[in-house]
Formats: C-alpha cells, sequence, structure tokens
C-alpha cells in the first residue's frame, strides 16, 4: 500500500505494465496447457477405459478430422456462444449486486449483518435445492439465469469487494474528513480506488465462475447451451462429445481469465499500482 | 522475477506428472473381479432409486439367491444415471436400462454392451399430464404442448417417440426438469415423461386425475429394466452372467408370488432413507408384475426371456425412431436360453 495515488498517472508505465501483463498471461497461459493436458493424459492413462475415457488423440479426431467433425464444431460454437452470453448475463448481475452490497455494507454495519448470512446461504445450499423455488419467483428466463449463475458469483466477490473497501488507510481518511467529506465521500474518492486491486482479485475469480453458474443454469433451468448439451452427453454415453464440452468450456475460462488479468495489470498501472 | 517462472514451471508440471504415475501405480488392476472364491463381488446399476421397480432384486438378495449363484458382497447402486456409461467402464458388472437407450448408444458410440434378458416385456414410459390441464391423450395432442423432459436417456427416449410418430422436436416445447413431477402439477408443464408404474400413481394419490400417453401403445414398443452386461463380460465371464440371471429369475418370481413382501423390502430396508409410501410401492410392484412382467409369452418361455416375436418388434421400434442397430448389436440371449436349457424349471 506503498505510494498510494487516485488518479491516472505515467502513461508509459501503463503501457509497459500492459506489455508486461500480456507477456506474463502467455506464460500463464502456456504453463495452464501444459498442466492440463499432462494432468488429461495421465488421468486417461489411470481409468484405462477407452470407452469412456478419451485422450487428447481422440477429442482432436471428434473435432478435426471425423466426417461430420464441422457439424460437431457448429454445433459446439453455438452452445458455446450461448453460455457465454449466459455467463455474461451472470457476472453483470453477480458483480453488480455484490458491489451494491459491499457498498453498503461498508458504510453500515447492520447492513453487513443482515446481508452477509443471505448470501452464505445462497451460496451454502446447492443450487439443484433453489432451482424449484427460483422457478417459482421468476418467470423470465434471462432473470432465472442471472440468478442462478448470479449467486455463484455474489459471494467470493462480496467478501473480497468488501475487503477491499476497507482497506483504506488511516491517513486517507482523515483527509477526506477535514476537508470535510462524509462516509459517501469517502467511499467514493477513496474506498473505491484503494479497492482496485481487489475487485479486479473478484474479477478473475468470478471469471470461471459466472461460466460454472451458467452450466448450472442450463443444466437446470434453459436447456441451452454447453451445460445442458454436456449432461445430455453423459446420460446418452456421448463421451467424445463431453470431453470435447469440457475442452471448450476450459479454454473459453482460460482465455477469459488471462483476458481478465491483461485488463487489470493495464488499469491498475493507469491507477499508479502495477 | 521472470526468470524464476520456468523453473516454478517445469516443478509444477513434474510434480503433477509424478502425482499421476504414483495414482497410476495405485490404481491397476483395481477393477478386476476378486479372485479366488466363486464369481467375485457384484455390482449392480439400478435405473431408478431403490424403490419396488427392484422388488425382484431386493428379494433375490434378501433371499441369498446371488450367494447362491455364486456371488459374494453385492451393492445395489441407485440411479438414475448413465447406467450404459457406467457398465461399459467396469463401474458395475450388471446395469438396468432399456433397449431404446442401448440401442442409440450403441449405434451412436459403439458401446461395447448388450442385453443379455429382461425384467420388463413392455416399457412403462408415459407422457403423463393432468386430465384438467393438458389431457394428452393422443400423439396429435402433443404438438404445441410444453412437455417435462429429463436430460439424458430420456431425452433419447422423448426423440424416438417423436421420430416414430412423425413429429419433430419444432412441434413440441421441451422443458428440462429433474424427476420430481412437482413441475406438471405447478402447471410449469403439460406434459411430464414419466413411469405409468411410478409418478403416474404418485400424482392421482395427491388427487389429481391423470392421463398416461403410453410409450408402448403409440409406436414405440420395446422392453425395458433390461440386464446389460459388457462385450467382455459375456466373452469371458459367461457363467457369471448365468449366475446373475438366474437369481434375477428367482427374485422376481418370488418378488410377483408375494406382491407386499416385494413393496416391504423396498420401503423397510433397501430403500428405507427414501420415505416410500407402502400401499404406493405394492401398487407399483402389482402393476409391473401383472402387466409387464408376466405376459402370455412368459407363461411359456419363462420370466426374462424375449420371444422372436417381441424382438421383431423391438427392431422395428428401432428402425421407427431411426436407430441404426442390428438385433446383433443390441441383444445376446444365448446365455438366458443356456441357462433356461440347463435349468427348465426356472421358466415357472
Amino acid at each position: 500500500m506503498s505510494g498510494v495515488s487516485t488518479g491516472p498517472v505515467r502513461r508509459g508505465g501503463a503501457g509497459r505494465a500492459l506489455a508486461a501483463g500480456l507477456g506474463r498471461a502467455v506464460a500463464t497461459a502456456l504453463l495452464m496447457a501444459a498442466v492440463l493436458t499432462v494432468v488429461w493424459v495421465a488421468s486417461v492413462a489411470l481409468v484405462d477405459n477407452t470407452f469412456v475415457a478419451k485422450g487428447p488423440a481422440e477429442v482432436y479426431e471428434f473435432l478435426v478430422t471425423a466426417d461430420d467433425a464441422a457439424t460437431t464444431r457448429a454445433q459446439l460454437g453455438t452452445a458455446l456462444g450461448v453460455t457465454l452470453g449466459d455467463a455474461a448475463i451472470g457476472f453483470v448481475a453477480g458483480m453488480l449486486a455484490a458491489t451494491l452490497a459491499a457498498a453498503l455494507i461498508v458504510l453500515s454495519r447492520p447492513v453487513e449483518t443482515a446481508v452477509m448470512p443471505v448470501a452464505l446461504i445462497l451460496r451454502a445450499v446447492p443450487l439443484i435445492a433453489l432451482t424449484p423455488i427460483i422457478r417459482l419467483l421468476f418467470t423470465d428466463e434471462v432473470v432465472r439465469v442471472a440468478v442462478v449463475s448470479g449467486i455463484v458469483v455474489l459471494f467470493p466477490a462480496l467478501v473480497n469487494i468488501v475487503q477491499g473497501l476497507r482497506s483504506v488507510s488511516a491517513q486517507l481518511t482523515d483527509v477526506v474528513h477535514v476537508y470535510g467529506g462524509g462516509p459517501v465521500a469517502l467511499l467514493f474518492r477513496v474506498a473505491f480506488p484503494s479497492a482496485l486491486p481487489a475487485l479486479f482479485a473478484s474479477v478473475r475469480i468470478s471469471v470461471p465462475g459466472a461460466i460454472t453458474g451458467a452450466l448450472l443454469a442450463e443444466w437446470l433451468i434453459t436447456g441451452e447451451g454447453i451445460g445442458s448439451m454436456v449432461v445430455n452427453a453423459v446420460g446418452r454415453s456421448e463421451n467424445n462429445l463431453v470431453w470435447a464440452c469440457v475442452l471448450v468450456v476450459t479454454l473459453a475460462s482460460l482465455v477469459l481469465y488471462l483476458a481478465a488479468q491483461i485488463i487489470e495489470s493495464f488499469v491498475l498501472a493507469r491507477y499508479g499500482r502495477s | 522475477m521472470m526468470l524464476s517462472r520456468p523453473g516454478r514451471a517445469l516443478r509444477l508440471t513434474a510434480v503433477a506428472a509424478a502425482a499421476s504415475l504414483a495414482l497410476a501405480a495405485c490404481g491397476s488392476g483395481d477393477d478386476a473381479p476378486a479372485e479366488g472364491e466363486g464369481l467375485g463381488d457384484l455390482t449392480v446399476q439400478l435405473s431408478w432409486i431403490k424403490n419396488a421397480e427392484f422388488a425382484g432384486e431386493f428379494m433375490a438378495d434378501s433371499k441369498g439367491y446371488y450367494a447362491d449363484a455364486g456371488f459374494g458382497d453385492v451393492t445395489f447402486n441407485a440411479g438414475p444415471g448413465a447406467t450404459e456409461n457406467l457398465v461399459a467402464s467396469g463401474k458395475a458388472d450388471f446395469g438396468l436400462t432399456n433397449a431404446v437407450t442401448v440401442g442409440q448408444v450403441v449405434a451412436n458410440e459403439d458401446a461395447p454392451i448388450k442385453i443379455v434378458g429382461t425384467t420388463f416385456q413392455k416399457n412403462p414410459f408415459t407422457i403423463l399430464s393432468l386430465k384438467d390441464g393438458a389431457n394428452i391423450e393422443t400423439v396429435e395432442d402433443l404438438k404445441g404442448k410444453k412437455i417435462g423432459v429429463q436430460d439424458g436417456g430420456n431425452g433419447l427416449l422423448f426423440a424416438a417417440l417423436l421420430a416414430a410418430n412423425g413429429l419433430t422436436e419444432d412441434d413440441v416445447e421441451i422443458v428440462p426438469v429433474q424427476y420430481d413431477p412437482q413441475p406438471l402439477v405447478n402447471g410449469e408443464v403439460d406434459g411430464f415423461l414419466a413411469y405409468v408404474t411410478n409418478e403416474s400413481i404418485i400424482v392421482s394419490s395427491q388427487g389429481e386425475e391423470v392421463t398416461n400417453l403410453l410409450f408402448a401403445d403409440n409406436g414405440l414398443p420395446f422392453v425395458a429394466e433390461s440386464v446389460i452386461a459388457t462385450d467382455e463380460t459375456i466373452a469371458e465371464r459367461p457363467e457369471a452372467v448365468k449366475a446373475f440371471l438366474e437369481a434375477e429369475i428367482k427374485g422376481w418370481t418370488d418378488a410377483c408370488a408375494d406382491l407386499e413382501e416385494g413393496a416391504r423390502l423396498a420401503v423397510e430396508e433397501y430403500g428405507a432413507d427414501q420415505d416410500l409410501d407402502l400401499a404406493k410401492e405394492v401398487e407399483q410392484n402389482t402393476i409391473q408384475c401383472e402387466e409387464l412382467i408376466n405376459t402370455d409369452e412368459t407363461a411359456e418361455n419363462g420370466i426374462f426371456t424375449i420371444s422372436d416375436e417381441l424382438l421383431a418388434q423391438n427392431m422395428a421400434t428401432f428402425e421407427a425412431a431411426g436407430i441404426d442397430a442390428t438385433q446383433e448389436d443390441v441383444f445376446d440371449l444365448s446365455l438366458l436360453q443356456e441357462l433356461l436349457d440347463e435349468q427348465p424349471e426356472l421358466k415357472g
């Protein structure tokens, strides 16, 4: 927390940070891809059953060289588009709810005692058990998706952002108070900029969370997208498709996570926090 | 900072690789049946929760028929799950499923599994609706309706029903549901894919008058609660297949002779944690024994058999549903026949 400044500074610094962030992201991507491939190949060898366990070679054949590979890819692409859309809905809903709730919590202790247990319960009760209630409460499909996927995003983001908002240094609080600022001014002028690292940490956690939430929503409610495709494929013993779905979703999560990381390093550099 | 990264990456990868190798070393040989005594332990993958649908299996276990046939410990894994996958991957020795799902999985995925006998001669699948609601009596009534269909195998069955009746998925609205028929009672769906021997009874016991559109009466007759085993089991452990069928036949003969006892075993012992209702389970066992398991043909050939006529009917269903599998791909009844030739008293 040294040298905190709250305005945009040093454009060159931001550029360098962006380049460094890109480099880091590429390195992370390669490392993750290597680890995932090793784990994949090893677990296929471990299961030792060619009907169920499909390795990278089988999935490559299924997606690239097989006769109907183009159709498969088109179906997977459509489903992935739906899932990314659902994940975006969940991400926006969850992050907005988390940010709003965090701001209220920081402004008022009673709100914390009221909101935190609810957030915890929403996360602790399995969504499959909440689904019938969500179905009855909301009729609109988009709202249902936002709720199911948003619940997955909400809690970790909330905890992180509250932590971030509370990390304001005493000196800065004093400065705001000296100039006659109240709690709201403190929140917007100091606490939110101070919470940026925490906010971005929760963005990074929330991106895969939103995808998980979207998959759940698709399984439990909409019957579309990868979430529905994968459970159907499991039930129908379409094991190549199962592995292809897992691969596609994993890659999508990875790419989005890295994108969040790059944006994070850029924005934090602009605020002098790289 | 950047310099240390490749080092860390390498270490991580090495650890991951070492861990997987260690796991692989412990894992090998786990799936083989216990050697030495008899036929080893037995794992059966059920198609549903432990209710009276498996009265015969519970009877066979409680009376020791599996043990008499040479098996060690018996494990029943409750469904619903991907039975074909679980059997094909060796997680269960035998599974209970139906001809259409097996046919699709064999045709589409070359699953190395076959049906070796069947409990139900006629399938109990139905589109359940409320008399006061959509009242779906004919296939024509399905058009434009919201139908609750569970994921996986049941989706395949519903697609087959549509195909056999010249409809497509555009003619209806498929709503994803779980197995609880509440969405039907709430009016969220017009029809609900169900068992005429289970959900249909549950919903009518709640005071609702129900309508059933039976798959078997609407272009889709096929056998169900059929026993599947892998090609490997059939080829390398034929004695285990015969022993299992023998115990099954004895168990179901008893369960249908004493309808109450079969249901009681489900309610009080095997499915005690399922909060089952005895009257409903007795009714289920009665209907399945009288209408699905025992027919004129089984009176002559014995239960679990599939007559040539019924086989032909199943193949016609495959054709109507667009399932590209031959009889030999899906059915292997030779071991059942051998068993009945050796022990004709099993025919009852």
